[in-house]
Formats: C-alpha cells, sequence, structure tokens
C-alpha cells in the first residue's frame, strides 16, 4: 500500500514541477506581451499598409536598404507568414535572397517586438527567461539581438543572392 | 486515364473535412509541401485520383494548378498559407485552426491528421456537389461580404452631397481609432489562446518531467559544456544548416523553441555563462524558415522557375552564413552582463 502510495506521489511530482514552471510563464510573460502586441497590433493599424508599401517600394532598389530595411518593415508590420508577400516588390532574381533574408529576422524582432511572431516567442523568450532567473535585465539582450539581426540577414541577403545568381547563369 | 474524385475526412484528433477533391485538366497536381520527398499520403492520393503527385519543395508549381496541397504543418504557417490562397489542404499532423492564419483555416479547404485509412473514392454525386475553390477569390462566404459592401456603397451614395457637422465627423474618426484597438486587441488574445498558451503548456510539461526525473542533469552534463564554448556553438549552428537536416528542424521552430528553452533552465542555473545567450540565439537557429522556403516564395510571388532554384541557394547560403551568425553574434557579446 506504501508502496503505491510513494509512487503516486512521485508521479504528481512529475507534473507539479511543470505546473509551478506555467504559472511562473503565465504571469510573468503573458500580460507585458499581451499589452505590448495590443499597442503594436493598434499602431500599425492606425499607421495602414498602404504607407508601409511606399517605403517598401523605395527601399527595394538598394542591395543595403533592400536586405535591411525592407525585411525588418515586412517583419514588423505584415508579421510572420505574411512578410513574405513584400517580395512582390522585389525583382525575381533578388526573391530567394528576400526570403531568405526576412525569415532569419522572424526571431531576432521577437526580443522587441514580439507581436511579429507571436506563435515562435519561445526561441528568445526561452533563453530570456534564464537572464531573468538570474536577476539580469533583458533590454541589452533584446537589441542587440535586434542589431545583430539585421546584420545577419544583409549578410545573408548578398550571400544568398550570389550564390544564386551563380547557380542561374550555370543553368 | 481518366481522373477520379477522391473524399479525404479527417483523422483521429483532426480537424475539418471531409473534403472531395475532384481532378480537372488544368488543377490536377497533388503538392507535398513537406520537407522534401513526396509524402506517403500526397502519393496515396496521387494513385487513386489518377493525378501527378509532385514536390513542392523542390519544384514550383503555380497556384492555380494544384488540386491540393499536403503539408506537414506543426501549426504556424504553411496550415493556413494555402487555406488562404482558397487552395484546398492536407495536413498529415493533428492541427486545426490556429495560427496567424487561422482564420481562413475552414473546413470546407481543409482537413488534418490525416493518415490513409481516411482516403476514399468519392461518389458521384458527391462529386457534382463538391466546391468550386478559386485561387484568390474564396467561393461562398466572400460573395455575402462583398453584395454588403456593394450595399455600403449605394448607401455612402446616397448620403453625398449631404454635409457632416464636426460633432458627427470627430465623433465618427474616434469610432474608428477605438475600434482599431480594439481588433488589436482582440488579435492579441487570439493568438495568446491559440498559439502562446498551447507552446506554454506544452514545453512546461516536458520541462517539468526533465527536471523532476533527473534527465535534467544529464542535459546540463552534455548540452552545457557544448553550449559555453564558441567552437561548439559553431558546429552547433552547422549542423543545424546542414542542406538534408535544416529542412527538417524548421516546422514551427518548434524544436529550436524547445532547445532554446533548454538553454535558457542552463543559464539560468549557472551552469551557462549569460553572455553567451546572444551567440546560442543564433547557433540553434540556423535552419530557421528552412522548411517553409517554396511557400515564402510563392507568397512573395516569385516565378516556379525561381523557387526551384532558391530553395537549394538558400540552404547552400545557410551553410556558409549560419556559422557566420554566431561569430558576429560572438563580437556582439562582448560586453553583455559583465
Amino acid at each position: 500500500m506504501e508502496t503505491i502510495a510513494t509512487f503516486a506521489n512521485g508521479f504528481m511530482d512529475l507534473f507539479r514541477a511543470g505546473s509551478e514552471t506555467f504559472i511562473a510563464w503565465v504571469t510573468g510573460i503573458i500580460p507585458l506581451v499581451v499589452i505590448m502586441m495590443t499597442a503594436v497590433n493598434s499602431l500599425i493599424k492606425l499607421i495602414g499598409e498602404d504607407r508601409v508599401n511606399g517605403v517598401a517600394e523605395f527601399a527595394t532598389k538598394y542591395t543595403v536598404t533592400r536586405y535591411t530595411i525592407l525585411p525588418v518593415l515586412a517583419v514588423i508590420f505584415l508579421c510572420n507568414p505574411m512578410c513574405y508577400t513584400f517580395g512582390r516588390f522585389v525583382e525575381e532574381k533578388n526573391k530567394p535572397a528576400f526570403y531568405d533574408a526576412a525569415v532569419s529576422f522572424v526571431h531576432p524582432v521577437t526580443g522587441l517586438f514580439p507581436h511579429a511572431n507571436g506563435g515562435e516567442l519561445f526561441v528568445y523568450m526561452g533563453i530570456a527567461a534564464g537572464i531573468t532567473q538570474l536577476g539580469l535585465s533583458l533590454g541589452d539582450l533584446a537589441v542587440r539581438y535586434f542589431i545583430v539581426g539585421v546584420i545577419v540577414i544583409l549578410i545573408r541577403g548578398i550571400v544568398t543572392d550570389r550564390i544564386y545568381a551563380h547557380m542561374s547563369s550555370k543553368k | 486515364m481518366a481522373y477520379q474524385a477522391v473524399t479525404i475526412k479527417a483523422g483521429k484528433g483532426g480537424f475539418g473535412g471531409p473534403l472531395t477533391l475532384v481532378p480537372t485538366d488544368t488543377r490536377n497536381k497533388v503538392v507535398s509541401i513537406t520537407g522534401g520527398g513526396i509524402h506517403p499520403i500526397a502519393a496515396k492520393i496521387a494513385e487513386m485520383t489518377g493525378c501527378p503527385a509532385v514536390d513542392g519543395f523542390s519544384t514550383g508549381v503555380p497556384d492555380n494548378e494544384i488540386m491540393v496541397a499536403i503539408v506537414d504543418c506543426g501549426g504556424t504557417a504553411r496550415c493556413g498559407v494555402y487555406p488562404k490562397k482558397r487552395i484546398f489542404t492536407v495536413n498529415v499532423l493533428p492541427v486545426g485552426q490556429t495560427g496567424p492564419l487561422a482564420r481562413f483555416i475552414t473546413p470546407d479547404i481543409y482537413v488534418s491528421a490525416v493518415d490513409e485509412s481516411c482516403i476514399s473514392l468519392a461518389d458521384a454525386s458527391a462529386a457534382a456537389v463538391a466546391p468550386k475553390p478559386s485561387a484568390g477569390t474564396p467561393t461562398n462566404p466572400a460573395s455575402a461580404p462583398k453584395t454588403k459592401a456593394q450595399a455600403k456603397e449605394e448607401v455612402a451614395k446616397m448620403n453625398e452631397g449631404k454635409e457632416k457637422n464636426l460633432a458627427t465627423r470627430i465623433g465618427i474618426a474616434i469610432g474608428g481609432v477605438v475600434n482599431k484597438f480594439y481588433a488589436a486587441g482582440r488579435e492579441t488574445i487570439d493568438i495568446t489562446v491559440k498559439t502562446i498558451l498551447p507552446f506554454m503548456a506544452f514545453v512546461s510539461m516536458i520541462l517539468g518531467i526533465i527536471s523532476a526525473s533527473g534527465a535534467g542533469d544529464v542535459i546540463a552534463n552534455t548540452i552545457s559544456p557544448i553550449a559555453s564554448t564558441l567552437p561548439g556553438m559553431l558546429i552547433v549552428s552547422f549542423i543545424c544548416a546542414i542542406p538534408f537536416i535544416s529542412p527538417v528542424l524548421g516546422p514551427g521552430a518548434v524544436i529550436a523553441q524547445v532547445v532554446g528553452t533548454l538553454l535558457g533552465v542552463q543559464i539560468g542555473l549557472g551552469n551557462i555563462p549569460p553572455q553567451y545567450a546572444l551567440p546560442a540565439l543564433f547557433a540553434i537557429d540556423a535552419q530557421v524558415g528552412c522548411d517553409f522556403i517554396p511557400v515564402g516564395m510563392s507568397l512573395g510571388e516569385a516565378e516556379p522557375e525561381t523557387i526551384e532554384l532558391g530553395v537549394p541557394a538558400i540552404l547552400y547560403s545557410r551553410v556558409i552564413t549560419g556559422p557566420i551568425a554566431v561569430l558576429i553574434a560572438y563580437v556582439f557579446s562582448i560586453g553583455l552582463y559583465s
């Protein structure tokens, strides 16, 4: 009888640890994320897609802006996965590189703008939870993640462009 | 060979359907977008209908030739993109209306948790009443709002010429703004309930079991040493970026999210120095979006030929840029939390 009771307790303990994590996340992460997402979503609706489209058309002209400003705007304003539709502003030969740049930004964006990829927050939030646990502030990490993200998508855009150009010239 | 119509119903725990697929001369491709290769379900549907099965990952197919798209989407992107285009979508995973495009995932266009037993030949009467989806223009649901819009237009025309006074105009403007705020709140709560909370539930369960069962120590002893050195992280990013691995790791970023959470726990315990958080974020994410390349590019209105070459171009590029990203992040982590 006692062994069964011990076993039952151990079994419940397996899930008790999980429930504590769950409570910590729901109370610690969700309220802030909900308010931030609502604020940014409202702002985006107020600004309207048309005005963003104007900037996007301009940003496609230069290599540097095509793989920085354009994907960043697309991800912030249209969110994952509709951000890839901004590919329509880009010339055919640059479309693979644009997709690569845009999709590579859907996680670096979440530190500062969680609304942009609400379904995949935990790439950042999972690691950020450890930083919070140490009592350190997240601002520094979020900003650096964003900046490095922009640099990485620029490099990725340029490299993918080269590889694609090389492959299509061979064909 | 004459085409055969088939009916597909939802499997155990699935959502949507039953769908009746009626191939036509133009719309007859069974496209498998499952990270490369033809999924057995796609092969089965192709065999029963007499339609060609196409690997949508390596071959681009124009939207108007797709009879049905087979996906293995965990709930973020692919499962919504095709329903949004009003293309019949079969998800082999038990995923319902979730993700940012949840509102497009409706039972008349989407069916999930499909296995081979769900597919049967359609009888003639079912084929006759089958809805005909057309890319871009939704069928019945959209025709109603359209006429509503026309009605609105008529009302607006009738009101033309009548000057609105200042108070009314301010009132209307405020109403518009408030409505936008409200819609933003609703969208946020929607995604919180449909995707963020379920993910939290599933990961906290796994984490709980790991920590209570003692498996946590094993992870601490294996992952932590790798993730707290630069060479270790370069290797991780390289593995994630290997062209035949990256599309498999991609779906829903589930693997990156779980690994991120596990690393977070180790950082919290002090087994990994906090400044390594930044390079780690890039090391575990070299595969981001590799499962989604053809779909993402088609959203950007890329030609099928571009997609065909674009997929390998991006996969190869990641092998180079994955480790580079870790290096850059490593440089930028200097001075972080010290």
